[in-house]
């Protein structure tokens, strides 16, 4: 039985979610704050999260980073509005997605179960760029030294995903469907804030990437 | 029907009054003054030709055969032409003296003993004769002046005059042309003013300059209407964009809980069942309502900044074509690319232009069994997107009115169409606007609508 953490200050929409996730078989752990939330989750072992943004005290983004800094479970964060800098921060605080409210409960429902059956990876070959080194199988990427560098499994899907085209193309659309496992919603900034995530933690110059190519227009490309 | 231009009028206003004064004043100058020096003249004419009669009678008198040479000399000293008669016959007259100069009515009034005196207008010429009676010695004399100098002089003066009113009617024209240009520019700017207000571009505002005092308080006035609607133009999209936030706490619960009951769909009896379907069908245009709406407030506050991008055009309607089909459950119509487009750049915010196709072939799904095709094609600096159904195409007097929100035409009256929220074509425009382009709607090649989008072309390279 799949375990969710729904963290929300609203009596009745943190009632309402608890019911439909438990009427599709969840078990529900709900938080009205991120602290209890937080709390919450180092006892239990979660499957994914579900944040609100507009928390009273700690707020969602805070939230969200306590519990990526303590798992790679996926968390889909609950955004008042649809400002691009609010989805943004939300993605950059460690999210993997987002729906704004109001929302439609089953686009919720299937983003959550996309992110669960998504967890096996397909295997792709080992590879090296640059300094690091991509074990997909282990899923693991280690530095030249040894090291491990974190990603993610959102981060690392995209990567591996992209490795796998061989330096073709992919366009957000595709890595939407390849990566989230969504055939029609989402947003292109969710790739675009992944992939800037993504490029802060392997290209040497963020800026001006050379592994994780932009083709303008169409979509992005990893070159090795 | 246009009135014709104030600056015209009050150009020909001026012109034609400054003419007619003009003129009036010229004709009296030149009739008194014509009076005044014709009338001196022939007094004076009139004094020296009794005299000369005088003459005429005493060498008749005493010495007869010197009438010729006193004629002469009279003709020397005064410049004009005399003539004597006598019993109906010419006796003598000046050398270059015509008898033609004296009408028979003159000499018959003169043999009847009258003093006779006429202005004769002739060939040209202006002459004034005058005829006297010498009883004594049974003779008539007359004397014919020629006024020609008199009319050179009054030519002149009507040439002088007439220059002068066409210089004043002139004068009166770039009078007008002042006054005109004074009392209409401010009128032409506060036109232009008002129709890129009404065009969108809302912080237009007039430039307070030193101009007349009533020409400032117009200006100040209107602007304080511009700033005025402006500002209640920001409340009610605030409120809109309030109204709308405060839904969705509660919309999402509303949407939570219906789909909870959904999931128990078996346990309820058969009315429970169709109430809910039709609580579910609600709630779905309840939330894209509330969803339009923000979207739309948020536009209209200025609130949310666009994220503008240059993007190959042909990628990027061929993506967004994709999602919004995928995102509607539609069919993706087909993407036609005229031969001579090339791989034109646009500028363009992704997600909103995304909504914009969305909406677009969902309109056309709704109201025309689904697009036909989105053809491509370059209109000199512009991107032509045309979004092509076989519908029954839009009512022209309702071509105006689609982009409006909650515009609700005779399509959407019709049985068994899907209701809208009423709002998707009105985003469509605003979007379109915001990217620098237009949106038009006209007749498709297959019978039905067309929307054509216009987007300027980006030509330069770099991001």
């Amino acid at each position: 039985m799949p375990r969710i953490l729904i963290v929300e200050d609203d009596d009745h929409i943190r009632t309402a979610l608890r019911l439909m996730f438990e009427g599709e078989g969840f078990a529900v752990d709900d938080a009205p704050s991120g602290e209890i939330g937080v709390a919450m989750f180092s006892r239990m072992t979660s499957d994914i999260a579900i944040v609100d943004v507009m928390l009273p005290g700690m707020s969602g983004f805070e939230t969200c980073q306590v519990l990526r800094a303590e798992s790679d479970l996926p968390i889909v964060i609950v955004s008042a509005r649809d400002d691009t800098a609010d989805v943004v921060l939300g993605l950059e605080s460690g999210a993997d997605d987002y729906v704004t409210k109001p929302f439609v409960p089953e686009e919720l429902l299937a983003r959550v179960k996309a992110h669960l059956r998504r967890r096996p990876e397909k295997s792709t070959n080992a590879f090296t760029m640059g300094n690091l080194h991509v074990v997909p199988d282990e899923g693991v990427v280690r530095h030249r030294d040894g090291t491990e560098l974190h990603l993610t499994s959102t981060e690392f899907r995209l990567l591996t995903d992209l490795a796998s085209m061989n330096g073709k193309v992919l366009s957000r659309e595709d890595l939407l469907e390849r990566v989230w496992g969504y055939d029609y919603f989402g947003d292109s900034r969710l790739v675009d804030v992944h992939i800037r995530r993504l490029r802060m933690k392997i290209e040497p110059d963020p800026a001006n990437p050379t592994f994780l190519v932009t083709v303008r227009g169409t979509g992005y490309k990893l070159v090795i | 029907m246009r009135r014709r231009s104030l600056r015209l009028r009050l150009l020909v206003t001026f012109g034609l009054g400054a003419l007619t004064l003009s003129s009036l004043f010229a004709s009296l100058t030149y009739f008194g003054v014509q009076h005044l020096l014709v009338n001196n003249r022939q007094q004076n004419d009139l004094h020296q030709t009794y005299a000369n009669a005088a003459l005429v009678r005493n060498t008749l008198y005493t010495s007869p055969p010197e009438l010729a040479n006193l004629l002469n000399s009279i003709q020397n000293a005064t410049s004009s032409s005399v003539l004597v008669q006598t019993h109906h016959q010419w006796l003598s007259r000046s050398i270059g003296a015509s008898t033609n100069d004296v009408s028979p009515a003159i000499i018959k009034a003169v043999i009847a003993g009258h003093a006779v005196e006429q202005t004769i207008y002739a060939k040209g010429r202006l002459i004034f004769v005058v005829g006297v009676p010498i009883p004594a010695v049974e003779t008539q004399f007359f004397e014919v002046f020629q006024l020609d100098s008199l009319n050179h002089t009054l030519s002149t003066l009507l040439l002088v005059l007439a220059a002068g009113a066409l210089l004043t009617s002139l004068v009166g024209i770039s009078g007008g042309l002042w006054v005109s240009r004074r009392a209409v520019r401010p009128l032409e700017e506060v036109s232009l003013a008002a129709a890129m207000i009404a065009d969108g571009a809302l912080n237009t505002r007039l430039v307070v300059t030193r101009a007349d005092r009533e020409v400032q308080r117009l200006t100040e006035s209107f602007n304080q209407m511009v700033s005025r609607l402006v500002e209640r133009l920001e409340r009610d999209a605030r409120f809109a964009s309030d109204v709308s936030h405060e839904m969705r706490s509660p919309l999402t619960t509303l949407a939570t809980t219906a789909s909870v009951l959904q999931q128990h769909r078996e346990e309820l009896s058969p009315a429970a069942q169709e109430s809910l379907d039709l609580l579910l069908a609600d709630l779905s245009i309840f939330q894209s309502l509330v969803e339009d709406l923000l979207e739309m407030a948020r536009s209209d506050a200025g609130a949310v900044p666009l994220v503008i991008e240059t993007v190959p055009a042909i990628e990027l309607v061929r993506q967004s074509v994709r999602s919004g089909a995928q995102r509607h459950g539609i069919d993706e119509p087909a993407i036609e690319v005229d031969a001579g487009l090339g791989e034109p750049l646009v500028s363009v915010d992704r997600r909103r232009f995304e909504r914009v196709i969305t909406n677009l072939i969902d309109n056309a799904h709704r109201y025309a069994q689904g697009a036909v095709a989105i053809r491509l094609s370059r209109e000199g600096q512009l991107l032509a997107i045309n979004v092509d159904d076989a519908g029954s195409g839009v009512a022209s007097e309702e071509r105006e009115h689609v982009f409006e929100r909650f515009f609700r035409g005779r399509a959407a009256h019709d049985r068994g169409i899907a209701r809208g929220t009423g709002l998707g074509l009105a985003l469509v425009r605003d979007h379109v606007r915001a990217f620098g382009g237009s949106i038009s709607v006209e007749d498709s090649p297959e019978g039905g609508a067309r929307f054509q989008i216009r987007l300027p072309i980006v030509t330069e390279e770099g991001e």
